[in-house]
Formats: C-alpha cells, structure tokens, sequence
C-alpha cells in the first residue's frame, strides 16, 4: 500500500459546523452547514456513504458519485449548483455546496395549499429562463442531466435558479458503449421522455427538454402532468414496458404517429405501443395538449391574454414545442430560449422572486440527526444495486422521491 | 468541459510549463533524499514504457479500449507529481487508476474483478485486497482534487481527420503517435489539439510504411525541416499534401513552435525507446516495493 494509508488532509468538522439534516436519498444524506471559519455563508453538504449500512471497510466509490464529483468540479455556471470542496474522509465522501433555500418542489408545494394562488407568471418565465441557460451550459459542455425533476432544482434566497443533483449526469461524446448499456433506467418517470420508454438505446440530451416540458406544465397546473405509475422491474432484471406511463401521456397529447414521428416504428418498444393502442380505446381521443393548457389557464386564474400576469398563448407554442414526441424535432435548450414567450414581452428576470410578494417557507432542517460522522440511521436504505456493479441496472434513482417535507 | 478544453481543469492545473514541471519534480524529491539516492530509477520514459506494458496487461485482461488506458496514464503522472513514487506501490496505483478510469470513461468494471485481475497480472508485488485498492482510490482522487475528466487528443484527431483526408493507414499511424505520447510528459506540458496536430503532421510526413510503432527518426527530422522551412513556403508551387498541411499550419493560429517541440519530444522519446530494457526497469521497481514492503 502507500505507505501510512490513506488520511484526508481536511477535516469536514474542522472546516464546518453542521446546523442540522436536510434529506436523505439513495446516495446519502445532505446536511445543512456553517463555515467555521468566522463566515456566516452557509452550506449544503451531500455525504454519500459507503454501500453497505455501516461499513468498515473501503469497498470502492459508487460510478455515481464518481460522476457527480467529476463534473462538479468542471463545471461553473450561474445556473448550476456551484461545488465549493469536495472532502474525502473516514470513507465517506462529502460534497460541499453552496445552499439554496428552496427547490420547485417545495415552490410547487408551497402554492399547492388551499388559500394560495397559482405561481405568478413571471416568475415562472424567469424559473424556466434560468433552467434553459443552465441546461443550455451543460448540454454545451456534453454533459446530460438526466434526472431534471422539480425536486432537483434549486433556488436560492436571491431567485437564482440552480441545476442540483448531477449523479446521474453523463458526457456524451461519442460514448464508447450505447448509452443503453450503463444504466438502463434514467429519469424519475413522470419526467421520463417517450423515446426512453420506448426503449431507445441512443437517446440524446432531447430526454433532459423534454423533463423541462414537465417542469413547465408542473409550474403553471402544480401537478405532474404525466403522473403515471412505475411497473417495477421485475426478477430478472429486465426493464418492463412503463405501459402506465405512456398512456398518462398519450391520454392527453394523442397517439404518437409515425407520420409525425418517423422514428417511432423502429423503436424497441413500437410493438407494445400499438398493443396499448389496441387495447384503449381513448387513446383516440385525446384531451389535447391545448385544451389542457386553456383549462389549467383558466382553473388556476391567469388571464387568458398575453400580459405580464399570464404565460398566454406563447407559453403554450413554447410548452407544445418541449412536448413534441419526435426527439429530433423537439425544441433544444438553445432553440427554447430564443422562443418568443421569452423573446416578446418583458424579459425574464434573472430573479424568480422579482416583483412577486409569495414568501416562501424555509427549508425545513431538522434537528433530530445532525451528527454527521454516524452513518447507520434509518431512511438512507439504498434501493437497487451499486451502478458499478457488473452485472447490475443502475440504481433505481427514481424509487427515492426525496421529498423533505414527508 | 467535455467540449472546452478552454474551461477545463486540466488547462487550468494540470497543464505545467517544462520548467514548473522540473520543479515540482525535484522539490518533491528533496523531500525523500535519502530514498531517492537508496533507490535510484531507469530513465523516466523507460519506466513509463514499462508501467504502459503492466497497464496494458491488466487493461487486456478486462478487454479495455485504448481511452481508459490513456486516462489511467494520465492519472498515474498527475499522481506522481504530487506523491513519491518510492512511498507507493505502483502496481496498486496503476490497478486503482485504471479501476477509476474504467468508471469515468464510462465503462466501469467491478472493483473485486480489477482487484482478482491485477493479482493474476503481478502476483509477486500485488497481494491488495479490495479495501486496499479502495482507500489507494480516495489517495488518487484527493491528490487529483476530484479533477477526473481528462481530455484526450483522438478527439481532436477524429474531427481533424476529413480536413487533411487522411489515408486509413495515415490515420492509423496517428493515432499510435497519440498512444505514445502517454510516454512523455507530453500530457502534462500541452493542450491535447496540439499534440493531435503533431501526430497528424508526422503520420503524413512519415508516410507510414512501417507497422512498428516506433518512427524513424530519420523521417521525423524531415518533419522538422519541413515545419522550419514553413516562412519559405508560398502559395505557389506544388501543392503537395504536406504542403498543404504546413499552409494550414501556417494560416492557423497554432502555436508552431509547440508543435516543433512535441515532434522533438517524440523523437527523443523513439530514441530513448531503442535502450528501454523491461527487466531494468522490473528490478528498479519491485526492489523498493519489496525492500518498504509496500507490497502488503
């Protein structure tokens, strides 16, 4: 071995001063900090933790975490959760970040309850503005997220919106095996692009606008659109069809055609769409993806005019332009942000909370587990095998719907 | 990142002058002295010769592409620059950089395979277990601080290739020229298109006739001359394909005279190659690891 071992040369509880839990998930669990060092910054640190409860021994990094520590480091952009230091010890790896007092999810929720309003349209503007620089900036840098999902987006105190949780990001250039092959299932499902449920082995960063679509709808119905249920994959490993998915979105956008789509009969899974077809009848007739749009308009109160209060009809051309099943005609991060919902109008605000008088909770911190040198509590049970593993799908990221107010 | 090499960490910290590199080198020595003189070391490029083949080996054994090995090279030099080679096992660095390698080039392999594979390879000096080579990966990683993405020059060269039409065996040569310059310290002293353009400069003017890897040195020093001959050369005149390339080289706004040095890097480099002997550099190696025990 080197000789001595391995010892960090810094010391997390050295440096900060943990203020309490925030979540935990499949990776870890992130705490909220102090720096020690006189600064009243504070941050959020992402302990990812051996795979095994209460290991004691190394057993090698999880590609996930290698992944995420890899582009954290690389990569700087407003828009995307800025990695302060990453801190190896006692064979535990903590990712420090800059924190953010809020996420979409918690937005989401906060307007969900009885009393509130919906999300005020410029904010709404100025959220998606800031999600498309940042996606713009990754998939510039070849990385693919993944995994864009409200609970996955930051926001700070300031209104910036930030980009979090690259664990399952990826570069794609030229990928020396089909992207099929290292984890057989990305993105939680409702935010699950239609060509990976229908099996395509070599999707693109098409997957990631399409999750932004979601997020889009989420934001103006506060609901997932596409709320369906996840077949579990069953004994053997193989990766089920996500029937249940894809009629959630053929329930409301109409069958996918391959006059529309011309693609689509080459898909892995075309066989299993025509059998959903078959045996549903009211995937012929569809709500529409306008008339969802006019009634979530009108349900949530914005006006139907373009104006400053409302998304409008751009929004909608926009929205439309996200969701388009063919990949290859769906809008791109750098197509989006020249759309004119953003380009008419007022210009969207590098402030999500700019002009808006919602006061938004706090992040909720508890107190109950704050020491994070222990490692064995409840709640950080890891779901699905180690995406190292040989022989194994990738974790089932998606399982683990992180949600912090639970 | 992946696609800016302008933004990335490895132009940021892991680019060195020759001098901040000879620097880095012997301070890092001073502190070892004594170590250093105990157990003197072949030539630098001889030792990398030989940790390529040990490399190889293992990376044969699990069926690796060419783009983990690189990667895992280049770890080994930046580690190097930053811990005693004397104070490690280098049969347990080179394992747990390719092990590393493997998950950032997207290709992973499991930890007990590398570590049951790397036991087969070199059963006198590796006898790590999976929790050795596991904490060997937080030494890599913290010295590397977490800056695992390396950008390679086969890139460059898949993207240049249509610009010069290449021939298959030109392209060939190329990439083998690319191979080797994981021998030199090439990967820490220059941005990866130069040294592309260095491999697709020599592959045309060597015209590859020869299957070896190693060039004659005769064809580079042409090479040179051609490159110090580039203010000479006019439009005119004919237009053949290495004076088409000097003419690019010229109107680009390439640092030429990297270029000229990376060819005499690659020279010197072939040169040394003629006197490399495997078991030398075998005996220099496991001789530290036996005597520290660093082998347990």
């Amino acid at each position: 071995m080197l000789s001595g071992g391995y010892t960090s040369k810094k010391r997390v509880m050295e440096r900060y001063k943990i203020i309490g839990f925030i979540s935990s998930g499949t990776y870890g669990r992130v705490y909220k900090a102090q720096g020690k060092n006189g600064e009243v910054k504070e941050f959020a640190i992402k302990k990812f933790k051996p795979d095994k409860e209460g290991e004691v021994q190394y057993t090698g990094i999880s590609q996930s975490a290698i992944r995420e520590m890899a582009l954290c480091t690389e990569l700087n952009h407003v828009n995307v959760v800025h990695c302060v230091e990453i801190i190896l010890e006692d064979k535990c790896i903590f990712i420090v970040f800059e924190y953010a007092e809020h996420d979409l999810l918690q937005i989401i929720h906060h307007h969900t309850q009885p009393s509130r309003h919906a999300i005020p349209a410029r904010s709404i503007k100025s959220i998606l503005w800031q999600l498309l620089q940042g996606l713009l900036y990754l998939h510039r840098s070849w990385v693919m997220h993944r995994d864009l999902k409200p609970a996955n987006i930051m926001v700070t105190r300031a209104g910036e919106v930030k980009i979090g949780d690259l664990g399952l990001a990826r570069l794609f250039y030229k990928p020396m095996q089909c992207l099929f092959n290292g984890d057989k299932v990305v993105v939680t499902i409702w935010y699950r692009a239609p060509e990976l449920l229908l099996g395509s082995r070599h999707y693109t960063p098409a997957i990631d606008l399409w999750a932004v679509g979601c997020i889009f709808a989420e934001l103006l119905s506060l609901r997932p659109i596409f709320k369906g249920e996840e077949a579990k994959m069953d004994s053997k490993k193989t990766v089920p069809f996500q029937r249940n998915q894809m009629q959630k979105i053929v329930d409301i956008m109409g069958y996918p055609t391959k006059e529309k789509w011309p693609l689509l009969t080459s898909m892995p899974e075309y066989n299993q769409l025509q059998s959903l077809l078959a045996s549903t009848p009211r995937v012929h007739r569809p709500i529409g993806l306008e008339t969802w749009y006019t009634s979530c308009l009108k349900s949530n109160q914005y006006p139907s005019n373009s104006s400053v209060d409302s998304p409008g009809q751009e929004g909608f051309s926009l929205l439309s332009g996200l969701l388009e099943y063919d990949p290859q005609k769906r809008l791109t991060a750098e197509k989006a942000l020249q759309h004119p919902y953003f380009t008419t109008g007022e210009k969207p605000s590098m402030n999500c909370f700019e002009g808006s008088t919602v006061e938004y909770p706090h992040r909720r911190v508890s107190q109950d587990d704050n020491d994070i040198r222990t490692s064995s509590l409840p709640g950080t049970k890891r779901s699905g095998l180690p995406d190292d593993s040989i022989v194994g799908p990738a974790a089932k990221r998606h399982k683990a719907e992180d949600r912090m107010w639970k | 990142m992946a696609a800016n090499y302008w933004d990335s960490t490895q132009r940021a910290n892991w680019t060195f002058s020759k001098a901040q590199l000879a620097n880095i080198r012997s301070e890092l020595e001073a502190k070892d002295r004594a170590l250093v003189s105990q157990y003197p070391l072949p030539e630098r490029r001889h030792l990398n010769i030989y940790f390529y083949h040990q490399f190889t080996k293992l990376g044969r054994r699990m069926s690796l592409r060419q783009q983990p090995l690189a990667t895992a090279q280049v770890y080994l030099r930046r580690f190097y620059t930053k811990i005693e080679i004397r104070r490690t096992n280098p049969f347990l660095v080179m394992a747990t950089a390719l092990y590393l390698a493997c998950k950032m080039e997207e290709c992973p392999q499991h930890i007990r395979l590398v570590v049951a594979e790397a036991r087969n390879t070199w059963p006198d000096v590796f006898l790590a277990d999976t929790p050795k080579l596991g904490e060997c990966e937080f030494s890599l990683i913290a010295e590397m601080n977490s800056q695992l993405i390396v950008h390679h020059p086969y890139r460059s060269l898949t993207d240049l290739q249509g610009n010069f039409s290449l021939t298959q065996d030109e392209i060939s040569l190329a990439w083998s020229i690319i191979n080797d310059h994981y021998l030199t310290d090439l990967p820490l002293l220059y941005p990866p298109h130069i040294i592309a353009v260095t491999a697709i400069f020599l592959s045309v003017v060597l015209k590859p006739t020869q299957s070896s890897l190693q060039v004659h040195s005769v064809g580079v020093s042409n090479a040179l001359q051609a490159l110090g001959n580039m203010q000479g050369i006019g439009a005119s005149g004919a237009q053949s394909r290495v004076q088409k390339l000097v003419n690019w080289l010229a109107e680009s706004s390439i640092d030429v005279e990297a270029i000229v040095d990376c060819t005499q890097e690659l020279i010197s480099l072939y040169e040394v190659w003629e006197t490399y002997s495997e078991k030398d550099c075998k005996d220099k190696v496991h001789r530290f690891i036996k005597a520290k025990g660093l082998d347990k």
